[in-house]
């Protein structure tokens, strides 16, 4: 080909390159009517206003991780120039707080609180729990993502774990009554006063189940297992505190519907969570131990011989070891001199001597014997002690006074449950506790 | 040659085509983007006439994503800690080489940028970071809401933290001699330096455990520690050294570190030491 055609061509190649290039054809679809700027301004605007638009501010039960921590109250009161107004429940200090904020762009609009105030206590990476967070403090954030309204509610996703916030409402009453959540908070860990057995119970209208239920006060966290076998649900759920009860997440499903809003009753200390057409959902408190077990049988008359030990240096504190009985100990103790204390209480089964309780003694005092005869309740499955006598291991004795209170716990007339532990607590023997039938009495043995 | 002129015609056509072609009587309108300055606090203005205007160093004290680490579990300092820590940074620091270095010398060499943080880094492995410089250009300090200026080993501490980092800016600027230093204590250096009791470490020749890391560690700790102690402290944790070995091993770094700064800023180290001494003191008697 000849030079000058290429030329010709290329000539004629341009030329329809300009001639078409100039189309303003936009045929893309267009999903947005707006730019990605004037989009991102108006959610910051949005987002700016509702915030400003509360007149008692914005309340937030903040879950920072549902399955190993609780929530933690929170309650925002936005100013325009860019102040916020906070308390928290996390701990005593539930006065109000002032530090800044912003609405800063980050992979979407978030707010974030940019000095320190309450909610950054979630985040102090040397103050946890437990060891498993370890560095990660309360695993909390304070920039949150904005991700829309919903039914007067402003939603957020955290920045850190995409955790969703629902900032709610709040009025006058949430910020004069917060300190009542801590209030609840001592209903939830539960007093001593009360039953040594609690449990979960839902029911949905027809068909009832029974959960243990073990709450950590520290993680805010409960536990709750099935009791039933083959049945083998669990309700693991962190508890936020309310002046009247708890908020739980996520949510106990019973009979397809969701509780989350538990009432505190302060007549039994229980907390019901009521749905529609006879859903409920009750922690609760009993007398009588979740699961009966048979091994009260080992220790009636014709078996071998078994001695079980409270031996005070390893056992007083045993977290089994219940208040109650720790203080008729403390009593006992405080009626003897102050070299001689409550060493242990032994007692033996089928011995070569029989049935009786040691209570043995340091200082030098010499042990004391409540000798007695046992039979069983097989309904309700407890074993009952029957007085016989009282020896010094060499003659009779009338009944000791100082040891009364605390010795009629063990001939509780109704008796008393025995169960064989699974745990061991210093040494391998295994773990036996006696629980009373009636009372809050419950002691940690040693099989020795 | 007729295809040539005609060529040269049809080339301006061409050009004019594409310089007009695509004009668009839409003008840019005024910018969407919000750039309006945030309203100013007194804490903002103190920041700007101390830090902003005479040294061009940037304080961030508000929290921003992208200039901390956000799988740490941090906070923000309390406003009200904000400044105490500053002026701590500005006493000890700023004033101490400006008076030694001259008046520019921390002008040319300094962080772009401090960023206050103020919760506690803790490591999984149970240490804390207290600092952190990055590329010569920002520093980073840690736990400024638990500064607490009336106890002294408090504030050592803050100020052992700004004089590290500063050292770690100044070696990243001008690298000091790492195979000498190297060869001076060979054996030493562990990555689980925090298992180690700092008596340990001395006798070895390590000015503290953390020394121990690295050399870039060992050189920031050597420096800002002689910084930090006053020249009596100094003399007489030297004389408590047993090993023969590890006090000529500290003798042989502290002249390295003093060589460098010779050599690399012209400064004399000891002159520093005793400015940053009569500074610490003021600060930690006010």
């Amino acid at each position: 080909m000849k030079i000058k055609n290429i030329y010709k061509y290329l000539f004629a190649a341009i030329l329809i390159l300009h001639l078409s290039a100039c189309n303003n054809n936009t045929d893309a679809e267009q999903l947005f009517n707006q730019t990605p700027t004037e989009r991102l301004n108006a959610q910051k605007s949005e987002l700016s206003e509702a915030l400003l638009a509360s007149q008692f501010g914005w309340k937030a039960v903040y879950f920072t991780d549902n399955t190993v921590l609780g929530g933690y109250t929170h309650l925002f009161k936005f100013a325009q120039d860019g102040t916020v107004e906070m308390a928290s429940d996390f701990d005593a200090d539930t006065d109000v707080y002032k530090s800044e904020y912003e609405i800063q762009l980050g992979s979407t609009v978030s707010l974030t609180f940019t000095t320190k105030n309450r909610i950054h206590l979630l985040s102090e990476s040397d103050n946890y729990p437990i060891p498993a967070l370890r560095a990660k403090g309360y695993l909390g954030d304070f920039q949150f993502l904005y991700y829309g309204q919903e039914n007067g509610e402003i939603i957020f996703k955290a920045n850190r774990n995409g955790t969703e916030i629902r900032f709610v409402k709040a009025t006058a009453d949430d910020w004069a009554n917060l300190s009542k959540n801590l209030v609840m908070e001592q209903n939830v860990i539960g007093s001593d006063e009360r039953p040594l057995f609690r449990l979960l119970e839902t029911t949905d209208g027809t068909t009832t189940h029974k959960f243990d239920f073990a709450f950590s006060e520290v993680t805010r966290f409960a536990e709750s297992n099935s009791i039933e076998s083959g049945y083998s649900i669990s309700y693991n759920m962190g508890v936020g505190y309310t002046p009247t009860g708890i908020v739980v997440s996520p949510a106990v499903e019973v009979g397809g519907q969701k509780l989350t809003n538990f009432v505190y009753n302060d007549a039994d200390g229980s907390f019901t969570a009521t749905g529609t057409g006879g859903v409920k959902a009750t922690i609760k408190y009993s007398n009588k131990p979740l699961i009966l077990t048979d091994d009260y049988k080992n220790f009636l008359d014709a078996k071998p011989q078994m001695v079980l030990g409270y031996i005070a240096a390893n056992l007083y504190t045993a977290p089994t070891t219940s208040t109650l009985a720790k203080s008729l100990i403390d009593e006992v103790n405080a009626t003897l001199p102050a070299n001689q204390k409550i060493s242990r209480v032994q007692i033996y089964f089928n011995s070569p001597y029989g049935n009786y309780v040691e209570y043995r003694f340091s200082g030098g005092k010499p042990s004391l014997y409540h000798n007695f005869t046992t039979s069983a309740d097989d309904t309700n499955k407890t074993i009952l002690f029957t007085h016989d006598s009282w020896d010094n291991g060499a003659a009779y004795i009338p009944a000791p006074a100082f040891l009364k209170k605390l010795d009629d716990e063990f001939f509780n007339p109704s008796g008393l449950y025995i169960k064989k532990e699974a745990f061991k607590i210093t040494y391998s023997n295994t773990i036996y506790t006696i629980t009373s039938s009636t009372s809050n009495f419950r002691i940690t043995t040693y099989q020795l | 040659m007729k295809l040539f002129k005609y060529n040269k015609f049809a080339f301006m056509a061409m050009v004019s085509a594409a310089l007009i072609s695509c004009a668009s009587d839409d003008q840019p309108g005024e910018s969407q983007l919000d750039y309006t300055q945030p309203t100013k606090t007194a804490l903002d203005k103190w920041i700007a006439t101390t830090y902003l205007n005479p040294f061009n160093i940037n304080v961030q004290y508000k929290w921003n994503q992208n200039t901390v680490d956000n799988s740490r579990y941090l906070f923000p300092p309390t406003i009200d800690k904000v400044k105490p820590a500053l002026e701590i940074v500005e006493e000890i620091w700023l004033k101490s080489y400006s008076t030694i270095g001259g008046a520019d010398f921390v002008k040319k060499i300094a962080p772009r940028e401090i960023v206050l943080v103020g919760g506690v880094n803790l490591n999984s492995v149970g240490t804390r970071t207290l600092g952190l410089a990055e590329g010569g250009q920002r520093v980073t300090l840690f736990e400024t809401d638990y500064i607490d200026q009336s106890d002294r080993a408090n504030v050592s501490e803050f100020i052992h933290t700004i004089q590290h980092e500063y050292i770690h800016i100044l070696n990243q600027n001008k690298p000091f001699d790492e195979k000498a230093w190297a060869a001076v204590t060979p054996v030493g250096y562990t990555a689980d330096w925090y298992n180690y009791d700092i008596p340990e470490s001395n006798e070895i020749g390590f000015i503290t455990s953390y020394a121990r890391s690295n050399i870039n560690e060992d050189f920031a700790e050597t420096a800002s520690m002689i910084l930090i102690f006053t020249k009596a402290e100094y003399e007489a944790f030297l004389d408590g050294i047993e090993s023969p070995f590890a006090y000529q091993a500290l003798k042989t770094k502290e002249a390295l570190v003093v060589k460098y700064f010779k050599e690399a800023f012209n400064m004399d180290f000891y002159a520093l030491r005793d400015e940053a001494e009569k500074n610490t003191t003021g600060v930690i008697n006010n």
